[in-house]
């Protein structure tokens, strides 16, 4: 899976280096073919827009301000999230492991609790005073001490009792610390003693996968991701395009406002498919994020998100008339999203009419359906709830923003 | 009908209002094809209004505007595919090269254009792969004129062209101007220089308080100022200050 996803990459990489060398070979000193046959009206209105896209698009690549915020900026969210996340799944001690005993079966054994994933052994502590010092301080939850004499063989199995000290902070963690200790002290003695146990418990894992929370972080993070590229983007340009004249110079040429957008809407949801498939690469390589979806369906609901999203940025920016008025309006709308619809944490954690009331958010379906589609293995048909949603905030938005949008 | 004295734009009774403020009083001109047609008048006076309404940027709020037989107000598209317009100060994005700004504004219009042959003709053939943010004031201008020409309009509007310039780019400008006129395009300028209308223009209109006050060529007006009894009050030199600039540092453009 890894190696199919890389070379995905890769190849598209190279698709766009040569788009991009091929676009510079027609613009550039070479004489551009004429076209061979006149294009119809709707076949020239569709060019502006191919023209647009590409040069929006190579702008994008050449800014690196623009690159910064669009790529590195929701990677190293990424990290930070994933690295908060990753390690609340499995639970693990901090211990001290003072070995007073020189049998070769308490070597064996302290040389096992090392590599235990459950144990973390802080092998700078030496001594009693020292390991109930951290312990004071929380740096260790429990100290085990092997005492002399550990693991000598009596009648054929090696015998003796480990101490297991704890503070009475540390009560849960050194209780549980000491039943692990004493499972797997059962599991040895069993080896040597065969005998019948009565009642025994054990445990099954399940097939299915469940969600675990660098999961869910990371369907909030496309959506951060998202909101990035599809608000902020065009309310940190627009004003300053509107300022500097460019829209009014462009309002004197026959381009209308839906080949603008579309050709916005086009190069945003490019630089978006790359910017997501590097998280992607990264979650998957770094936090073993397990895609059990389609990545077809993943990267079209990727682009719709992009879309939709994107109509708030062109109805904010290409309403405002400078940054003043584009900026507070911004905040209005992304904030509440950005807590509310479960890009920094899980909306179940919310009470239940909270959770109604979000669930109408615009970003909601986003992330719940990124969600759906990349871990919990849903096709675009399951999630028609999701898309509907998306639908009709996707009408509301554009009509808002073909009716606001003003070129000065 | 003589080519010659064919008419291209004709503004009847144009009016103009911001809030309280009529900017723009009922005027009327017409222009000819192929003439190089000055509005001249201080700020405010309401020649920027004036063409905004003519190339389909502001509403009109009295009377009529027809561009080579167009209505503007009934069909402002179709005006915008027969103009050109500089703007007051020319910007671009940044990032962008000089290629690719006369191929996106080629593109408006859904045309493909040959690249090198626009920007040769502006002098600027050289920078074909540049940036456009690292050119200078007049090298920007001539950018955004080639990007006005790209579909070759019948009426080229500039706003103030020269303001800003050193004198070097202006007479190159000046230049400029009148090889557009000469391909036959018709020519509608604003200007606060005198100099410049008087050696560019066929034709002024005067304009203050939102009025054309005078209409005519320069020579007639100057020849009706005479006749009521006008004097400098003296005119001794036959060259003035910018003439012995230019003569020490050259006619050259420099950028």
């Amino acid at each position: 899976m890894h190696g199919i996803l890389i070379i995905a990459a890769a190849v598209a990489l190279v698709v766009v280096r040569v788009l991009i060398k091929r676009g510079r070979k027609a613009s550039g000193a070479k004489q551009p073919s004429a076209p061979k046959r006149p294009l119809s009206p709707w076949q020239k209105k569709l060019y502006t827009v191919l023209v647009f896209t590409k040069l929006n698009t190579r702008r994008f690549f050449r800014d690196r301000l623009a690159l910064f915020f669009g790529i590195l900026f929701p990677l190293i969210f990424l990290f930070v999230f994933g690295g908060i996340n990753s390690g609340s799944g499995n639970i693990s001690f901090n211990v001290a492991l003072l070995n007073r005993s020189d049998t070769a079966f308490a070597k064996q054994f302290a040389q096992q609790l090392d590599k235990s994933k459950t144990f973390k052994v802080n092998k700078t502590i030496t001594s009693f005073s020292d390991a109930k010092e951290r312990m004071t301080r929380s740096q260790v939850d429990a100290t085990i001490v092997l005492p002399q004499g550990f693991g000598e063989v009596k009648s054929g199995a090696p015998s003796g009792q480990a101490q297991v000290y704890y503070t009475q902070n540390d009560a849960t963690s050194g209780q549980t610390l000491t039943t692990v200790l004493d499972g797997e002290f059962k599991g040895i003695n069993n080896k040597f003693v065969q005998a019948q146990v009565p009642l025994t418990v054990k445990g099954v894992t399940l097939s299915n996968k469940s969600l675990t929370s660098f999961d869910y972080a990371f369907a909030g993070l496309l959506g951060f991701s998202i909101i990035g590229l599809g608000i902020f983007g065009p309310i940190n340009v627009f004003p300053e395009l509107k300022k500097q004249g460019i829209l009014r110079r462009l309002h004197t040429t026959p381009i209308r406002v839906w080949q603008y957008f579309l050709s916005t809407m086009f190069s945003q949801a490019m630089i978006g498919l790359i910017s997501i498939s590097v998280m992607f690469i990264a979650a998957i390589s770094v936090f073993h994020l397990k895609v059990v979806g389609n990545y077809f369906e993943i990267a079209l609901f990727v682009v719709l998100s992009i879309f939709m999203i994107l109509g708030i940025g062109l109805a904010i920016g290409g309403w405002a008339k400078n940054e003043r008025q584009a900026a507070p309006l911004s905040n209005i709308i992304v904030f509440p999203m950005l807590f509310l619809s479960g890009t920094f944490f899980p909306r179940f954690l919310m009470p239940e009419w909270l959770q109604k009331i979000t669930s109408f958010l615009p970003l909601t379906p986003v992330i719940d359906g990124i969600r759906l589609l990349t871990t919990e293995g849903k096709h675009l048909v399951d999630i028609a709830p999701q898309l509907g949603l998306m639908a009709i905030w996707m009408l509301v938005v554009y009509i808002i923003a073909f009716r606001v949008f003003r070129w000065e | 009908m003589d080519k010659d004295n064919e008419t291209i734009l004709e503004v009847k009774n144009l009016r103009k209002r911001y809030g309280d403020k009529e900017v723009v009083k009922g005027i009327s001109f017409e222009v000819k094809r192929g003439e190089v047609f000055g509005i001249l008048g201080p700020n405010g006076a309401g020649k920027t209004t004036t063409f905004e309404m003519i190339e389909a940027m502001r509403s009109i709020d009295g009377g009529e505007i027809t561009v080579d037989g167009i209505d503007v107000q009934k069909d402002p598209w179709a005006v915008r595919r027969i103009i050109g317009v500089q703007p007051q100060s020319p910007s671009f994005q940044d990032k962008q090269k000089l290629s690719e700004i006369i191929e996106m504004f080629a593109a408006t219009y859904g045309e493909r254009v040959n690249v090198q042959e626009f920007l040769d003709d502006v002098n600027l053939g050289e920078k074909i792969n540049d940036f456009a943010e690292n050119l200078s004031g007049g090298q920007r201008q001539r950018l955004s004129i080639a990007a006005a020409l790209v579909h070759n309009p019948r009426v080229f509007f500039l706003d103030e062209p020269t303001t800003g310039l050193d004198p070097q780019a202006r007479r190159n400008l000046w230049k400029l101007i009148e090889h557009i006129r000469d391909k036959g395009v018709t020519v509608m300028l604003t200007t606060h220089y005198m100099d410049e209308a008087e050696i560019l223009c066929d034709r002024v209109a005067i304009m203050d308080r939102g009025q054309i006050i005078q209409l005519d060529t320069p020579k007639n007006l100057i020849k009706q100022l005479l006749a009521k009894g006008f004097k400098k009050e003296q005119k001794v030199e036959q060259a003035n200050l910018e003439d012995v600039f230019i003569d020490l540092t050259g006619k050259a453009l420099r950028d």
